[in-house]
């Protein structure tokens, strides 16, 4: 009965005759969507006729160019260079740095650093290089420098001071969540995350870690640099951006974009997708995105595949023209300067902040879980 | 069962050769109604095969192209017959320059307006577990991906497939059931760690909240 059963279904799949198998049923339903829909029609034929008549032979190009492999591996080499170069001159300046404490001041419950507890109404405290403040569930805390800001520390957290040197001043979040308000020039507070490190360009920001490392940062006021490695994103005013232990900071956008665009971007970003998958979700970010969604497109330029960077590089286009001095060409492949000049012209923030804050800080990474 | 079906056919297959055969002189004299129908009978296997292979949103246009390059070439087919081999295998050639020619030119989007894209929205957890099943179909190997694409996604009968694409009925029955096993077991697959992601962002969304 079962085989009968069986065979009956796979004559469905085969013809549509025999008793109907719900799962091809179901896929049918869902995959119609992309079925051919366009037929014939007598002007398209007719011009198909005409282009063919007007039509000479073209002739095939071949582009394949051994002078671009030389100028890939050229590059390769000069990156490695740069990078040696630039840890060997962190490394040397890495001196361990007391610094300027931090003062701490209890908001609620019982805030405590090591084995001491601020309990009292009005008692204060220093936060020095190496110590880690903890807050329990009903505690909370802020901890304010001079020059630099004043970060306010949720319940539940851990926030260790790792340097506080001038014109470095460097906080790791492990767990929980802190609200900064940073005052100090662009790029000279950073906050370390098991995942990313939050690089203050000028603003206002929450960062929330959770205890598998993972967290998210979104931005009040200002932009913040998020990175590890070599992924960047840029989180301006009202957007925000999550990040993974071992893959780093996901693409960044705006809270109130469409859901269909946030869900197709967090698979993007941290789900376990194929490339055919992946780009079937870039095919879902182009049609969903908006005009502030440029944010979004500008950073999926470096991370798609180069079969959809084309795609991406037209819709932003569309959504945030190009300035002049940006071509085709330049972005395809990934040319820094003029990625950089588009980004100048989205109105977020001078990349070259960005740039300050690698040239002082670049070495120093977070450790990924 | 399966026996009686390919013994009945055949014949159909057979009408389906010589009707080939007439459009496709036609159609080489220049008779434009003639290549209309041809395309009416191939597109969707066009389509089809195209889908197994670039993005969904460049088959349109590569459909016309593939057709304008079967006219061009029309002079050069030997066994009329044969017309829809030889037609998958200057779609699937295309596919590949597809990905060769760097310097394609894309049609840029219009941009949307937002009420668009939130009415749209409306449908995009359907619309992205179609995306992400079809990604995962053209995951599969080439004998299977093209039975089944022209199956699920255009709607074409097993005999209709092995008639337009040249191929036995046996060889087609068969790819279309091992390739749906292999679909149903991959699909099986990615719906295990998809709980577990939902999970995760369902934890992230609630921190945004």
């Amino acid at each position: 009965m079962r085989e009968k059963d069986r065979a009956m279904k796979d004559e469905y799949l085969w013809d549509g005759s025999g008793e109907p198998d719900p799962e091809v049923q179901k896929l049918e339903n869902l995959l119609g969507r992309y079925r051919h829909d366009q037929p014939a029609q007598a002007p398209a034929l007719s011009q198909l006729f005409d282009q063919l008549a007007a039509e000479r032979p073209a002739q095939h190009r071949w582009s394949f160019s051994l002078s671009r492999l030389a100028f890939q591996l050229a590059a390769v080499a000069a990156v490695l260079l740069i990078g040696v170069a630039t840890y060997l001159v962190i490394r040397a300046r890495h001196a361990s740095n007391s610094g300027p404490a931090w003062e701490i001041a209890r908001i609620a419950g019982a805030p405590r650093v090591g084995w001491h507890s601020l309990s009292g109404n009005s008692e204060t405290g220093q936060l020095k290089v190496g110590q880690t403040l903890v807050t329990d569930g009903s505690s909370r805390a802020s901890i304010t420098l001079d020059e630099t800001g004043r970060v306010e520390i949720d319940p539940a957290s851990r926030l260790r001071v790792v340097a506080s040197g001038p014109n470095r001043k460097r906080l790791s979040l492990e767990r929980g969540t802190i609200h900064a308000t940073i005052w100090a020039p662009p790029g000279e507070f950073v906050v370390d995350t098991p995942s990313a490190v939050a690089v203050d360009l000028g603003c206002a920001y929450t960062l929330h870690v959770d205890d598998s490392g993972a967290g998210l940062l979104r931005t009040a006021m200002g932009w913040v640099g998020f990175k590890l490695n070599s992924r960047e994103s840029f989180i301006p005013a009202g957007a925000v951006c999550a990040t993974r232990p071992k893959t780093g900071p996901g693409t960044p956008y705006f809270e109130d974009a469409p859901e269909a665009f946030r869900d197709a971007l967090a698979k993007f970003d941290f789900a376990a997708v194929t490339e055919e998958e992946r780009s079937a979700l870039v095919s879902l970010l182009m049609k969903y995105a908006r005009r502030e969604d440029a944010l979004t497109l500008w950073h999926l330029l470096s991370r798609v595949s180069e079969a959809d960077r084309a795609t991406v590089y037209h819709r932003l286009n569309v959504l945030a023209p190009r300035p002049a001095e940006v071509t085709r060409e330049g972005i395809l492949r990934l040319d820094q300067k003029m990625l950089d000049s588009w980004w100048n012209s989205l109105g977020y923030g001078d990349v070259y902040l960005w740039h300050i804050y690698e040239r002082t800080w670049s070495g120093d990474q977070p450790r990924s879980k | 069962m399966e026996r009686r079906a390919v013994i009945a056919q055949p014949m159909t297959e057979t009408c389906a050769d010589d009707a080939d055969d007439a459009l496709v002189s036609a159609a080489r004299a220049g008779d434009r109604s003639a290549f209309g129908l041809l395309y009416d009978r191939y597109a969707r296997m066009v389509h089809g095969i195209l889908l197994c292979r670039v993005p969904p949103r460049e088959v349109d246009d590569l459909v016309q192209e593939v057709f304008m390059l079967a006219l061009r070439k029309l002079d050069s087919l030997r066994d009329l017959s044969r017309f829809g081999a030889w037609l998958s295998t200057i779609t699937r050639n295309r596919a590949n320059d597809y990905y060769r020619n760097s310097s394609r030119v894309e049609q840029p989007m219009e941009p949307e307006e937002e009420e668009q894209a939130q009415s749209r929205s409306n449908d995009h957890v359907a619309e992205q577990e179609a995306a992400m099943t079809l990604a995962v179909l053209r995951t599969l190997a080439e004998t299977y991906r093209e039975p089944l694409m022209l199956r699920l996604v255009e709607g074409m009968t097993g005999p209709e497939i092995a008639a337009r694409m040249g191929l036995t009925h046996g060889s087609v029955r068969v790819n279309l059931h091992r390739g749906m096993r292999m679909l149903r077991e991959k699909l099986a697959e990615k719906a295990g760690p998809k709980t577990e992601d939902n999970t995760k962002t369902a934890k992230t969304s609630g921190q945004n909240a």
